[in-house]
């Protein structure tokens, strides 16, 4: 049997691409619908007319089609795995998480309470220098110096994590 | 068999594949499809569209291994049992075969009873 050109393979594969097929059952459809465009060639037609006819019964409805009982099947089964989902799992569930908006949605809880502490802290430090200053004469001991070091922790705390979190994500380390 | 026989097949597309896996050994999807219509001269005709999730479920509950191979400039994922799967397909026909016997005889024309009163 006449077997296809890597070409011939690749509008395949584009093909599918375009229909929304799944990247876990993308090698498998390929293999399979390439297998049966090689049959129709056999059976005499030219690669053309069976290329077309295998489009044909992979549009976009019956790959959407396919993707929708795969998930069903596949995750129906797993209790476990409902229990380990967060929201954010559940949302983008059939959603590209490679795109940027699943990473945003996990930081935002972490991005809100670092910008949390480094504004209570600045403005805790600002209150404490300014009284201070109004005062006329600096003691750590007095009310603004101790507002002014309690200033000084968050804004530090806040301001640490800030930075390991654009760390961690600049080298994509998981925690 | 047109769209009434798919409902029939739905729950016996499991069956039909462990069957045709514990028969041959080794195989993949397409293959997979072919021989069933082969073998039920066309009558059954698997879409990958049923085939392909039911074959990720049973590996997801291990009945079956998977080798992914290079054949002619693509990867082909190919199919065979474990032993679990071995084991839950011999179950599966006899279940099967149970359940045919008893849907022949619930087809089988029964001679009307009329005892005579």
């Amino acid at each position: 049997m006449q077997t296809l050109t890597q070409h011939q393979v690749d509008i395949l594969r584009n093909h599918l691409l375009l229909n929304g097929s799944d990247p876990f059952l993308l090698d498998e459809l390929l293999d399979h619908l390439a297998c049966e465009v090689e049959y129709y060639v056999w059976l005499g037609l030219p690669f053309e007319k069976a290329l077309e006819h295998v489009q044909h019964n992979t549009d976009r409805q019956t790959v959407s089609q396919l993707n929708k009982t795969y998930y069903q099947e596949l995750t129906t089964q797993s209790d476990n795995q409902l229990r380990v989902d967060t929201l954010d799992d559940i949302v983008f569930e059939n959603r590209n998480k490679a795109y940027g908006a699943y990473d945003l949605r996990q930081m935002y809880p972490k991005v809100m309470r670092n910008a949390l502490f480094l504004t209570l802290g600045l403005f805790l430090m600002l209150m404490g220098l300014m009284g201070g200053v109004s005062k006329g004469n600096w003691s750590y001991a007095s009310r603004w110096g101790v507002m002014w070091i309690v200033g000084l922790c968050t804004t530090a705390y806040g301001g640490g994590n800030w930075y390991l979190q654009s760390v961690r994500q600049k080298y994509m380390i998981r925690e | 068999m047109e769209s009434s026989s798919n409902e029939f097949l739905r729950g016996t597309l499991k069956t039909i594949v462990l069957k045709m896996l514990a028969e041959r050994g080794r195989m993949y999807g397409y293959e997979i499809t072919q021989s069933v219509k082969e073998r039920t001269q066309g009558q059954i005709a698997l879409t990958f569209g049923a085939l392909y999730p039911v074959l990720h479920k049973l590996e997801q509950e291990g009945m079956l291994l998977t080798e992914s191979e290079e054949v002619d400039g693509r990867l082909r994922k190919y199919y065979s049992l474990t032993p679990q799967g071995t084991e839950t397909a011999e179950r599966k026909v006899s279940e099967f075969e149970r359940f045919v016997e008893a849907m022949r005889s619930l087809l089988k024309p029964q001679p009307k009873l009329t005892v005579g009163h």
